[in-house]
Parts: C-alpha cells; sequence; structure tokens
C-alpha cells in the first residue's frame, strides 16, 4: 500500500467526520457507502478535494465515488479505524 | 410431471411450459408455434386458455405475434454484460454484425446533468455523438455519448469515427473503470419510432460514466429495446463490513435509523 492510498483514506476519513461519526463503511465495488452518526459533519468538497468522483447523500448514508481503488483504501481506512 | 401434478397446475401454465420447452428445444427464431386449434386438442383445454399462455411469452418477448399471419418465435436477446466494452465489441462477441446511423454530431456547451458526469464545469465546451445502433441490422439502442473537446480536440474533424473507445485508446485514454445506473422506462414516440417498436414500449436507460483513471472521458446515455436486450451482471461476494473498533468507539447513541436506500455500485 502505498503512501497516497493511506493519506487517501485519511482525509476520506476526516471528511466524514472522522472515526467518531463512523458507524460503518460498506465497501462495493467503485464506492465506499458510510453510514455515520452525524450527517452535518460531513464535508462534501473535502471528500471530493481528497479525490472523490462523486458524493451522494442521504440521511445518515454518504455514498463516496472513489473508483477501483477502493480496495486498498478500505484496506487503509480498516488500519485507521 | 404426472397427471396428477399437471392438474393441480393452472392449465394455461401446462401449456405455456410446453411451449417454452417446444421453443427452446426444436423450435428456431422465426418459426411458427402450434395453432391454437392444435393445442386446445393437444391439452384438451378451452381457446381462452390457450391464447392465456401465448399472451404470456408474447408479452416476455419470447413470442411475437404478426396481425394475420400467425404467433412466431421472436429473435433472441442479447445478452450483453455490463462491463467497460463498446457495444461493437459486445455485438461481435455474440456472432451480431454491429452497426451504427449518426443521428446527432455535434460539439457544444455541457449541460449541468453532462457536466456533472464528466466532472466539468458547466458550459465547458463536449463533444455529443447520437447513434442509432444495430445488430445484424436491427435496431437495438440509442446512446448518446459525450467526451470533453480538450481531451480529444479532433474528434469529429473528419466526421463521426466509427469507434470513440477507439480514438480514446488511441489518445492514450482508454476507460480503466466506471459506473453504469440502469432504469426501466416507457420509450418516448420518438425513441420507439426509431428503435423500430411496434407492440411493446418497455426499454432500459443506462447513465455511464467512463473514466481513464483519474480522468472522466466519456458520459453515455443509452436506450435499450426491452426485447431485444438482456442484461448480464457478473456477481461477486460483498466485502466485510468495515466497522470502527470497540475501543476507540464513542458509546453508541440512540436514534431512529433512517431507510438506506440501495444506489448504484
Amino acid at each position: 500500500m502505498s503512501t497516497s492510498d493511506q493519506e487517501r483514506a485519511a482525509a476520506i476519513l476526516a471528511a466524514l467526520g472522522g472515526v467518531d461519526n463512523i458507524v460503518e463503511i460498506d465497501p462495493c465495488t467503485t464506492r465506499l457507502r458510510a453510514l455515520v452518526t452525524d450527517p452535518a459533519v460531513v464535508d462534501a468538497a473535502a471528500l471530493k478535494a481528497a479525490g472523490a468522483y462523486g458524493v451522494t447523500s442521504h440521511g445518515r448514508v454518504v455514498q463516496v465515488v472513489v473508483g477501483p481503488e477502493v480496495d486498498t483504501i478500505a484496506s487503509a481506512l480498516d488500519d485507521l479505524m | 410431471m404426472t397427471p396428477q401434478q399437471a392438474a393441480r397446475r393452472h392449465k394455461h401454465l401446462v401449456v405455456r411450459d410446453y411451449l417454452a420447452e417446444l421453443i427452446a428445444t426444436e423450435l428456431e427464431v422465426g418459426d411458427a408455434v402450434p395453432s391454437e386449434r392444435a393445442l386446445t386438442e393437444r391439452f384438451d383445454v378451452s381457446r381462452m386458455t390457450v391464447r392465456q399462455a401465448l399472451d404470456a411469452l408474447v408479452a416476455e418477448g419470447t413470442l411475437v405475434r404478426e396481425q394475420g399471419r400467425g404467433t412466431f418465435v421472436a429473435p433472441r436477446h442479447a445478452d450483453f454484460e455490463m462491463r467497460l466494452t463498446t457495444f461493437g465489441e459486445e455485438a461481435r462477441r455474440r456472432g451480431l454484425e454491429p452497426g451504427a446511423e449518426v443521428l446527432e454530431a455535434t460539439t457544444g456547451p455541457a449541460s449541468p446533468r453532462v457536466a456533472r458526469g464528466l466532472d466539468l464545469d458547466v458550459g465547458a465546451p463536449v463533444h455529443h455523438v447520437a447513434r442509432l445502433r444495430t445488430a445484424d441490422d436491427t435496431p437495438m439502442s440509442i446512446e448518446s455519448s459525450w467526451i470533453p473537446a480538450h481531451l480529444a480536440p479532433g474528434l469529429l474533424t473528419d466526421g463521426v469515427p466509427d469507434s470513440l473507445y477507439a480514438v480514446l485508446r488511441a489518445l492514450d485514454l482508454a476507460p480503466t473503470w466506471g459506473e453504469d445506473t440502469l432504469q426501466a422506462a416507457d420509450a418516448t414516440p420518438d425513441e420507439a419510432r426509431l428503435l423500430g417498436m411496434t407492440t411493446q414500449r418497455a426499454v432500459m436507460r443506462t447513465q455511464r460514466r467512463s473514466y481513464a483513471g483519474q480522468t472522466a472521458v466519456m458520459y453515455t446515455q443509452s436506450t435499450f429495446r426491452g426485447d431485444r436486450y438482456s442484461v448480464f451482471v457478473p456477481l461477486r461476494e460483498a466485502r466485510p463490513m468495515l466497522v470502527p473498533r470497540p475501543a476507540r468507539t464513542a458509546p453508541p447513541v440512540p436514534e431512529v435509523l433512517t431507510p438506506t436506500p440501495e444506489g448504484a455500485s
């Protein structure tokens, strides 16, 4: 895993409100689907800046399009959580 | 199936299963199915029961009825896989000869929807190519593609290229990943006319974002005929859910869960 993957994962986690705001994250083929405690602290612009190709929210679920690097990002997220 | 078992089932389902088996094993595309009269005699059922069976197979697209001529085996559905290939490639791999009729080819400002699909600012110049796609000369889909003009400035200079993917590949922008979103819909009158749809109106609409690495290279909206097209989607086991480690989690706050809709993945 490269440093950039870890940095990207850390930036995504921070933009989602940090580990304390995460209930769970479901890694799909091209997306991370995060169930968060407080959707108000999620920073969509910061997710974009972290390399997300798209962000959609519905209630407490935030979908972050990250592309095929989802595997390495998910591994890095697991280490950070 | 024993006669006792058969009797317990709805009679029209027995006729329908018989026809489906016949179509799968003995009949070819374009062959006539046995007449209503032959079927009523064979199964000792009413003509209404036979019609119910035939109607169901017509409705699902297995049979096609031609006014005054009879009921025939419909062309098979093409089971296209949702993956990053072109219509032409997918058609050839199924033994079908792909074709295209250009409906529109322009360069202009990106609409908000296209801009979102291509990670561009609204109004940024994009090439737009709309084509009617055919397989063995049968209309299959209407495909509208947008490509950022700055990525392929000369795309439409010498007319519309046969393959947009080939142009992207030549520019070292071959799509490497993407996302499709699918919806069922009724064809608009224009779509039905272009696609040559007469009795059925069901279509599948897709939106595809294609990326070459980190660059959005193409946004495509397609409308596929419901009576000619099946989608094949390989599945795999879901990855394990990531959850914060217990020691680091704050105590759970009691809260009512909101519904979590399924999105495309």
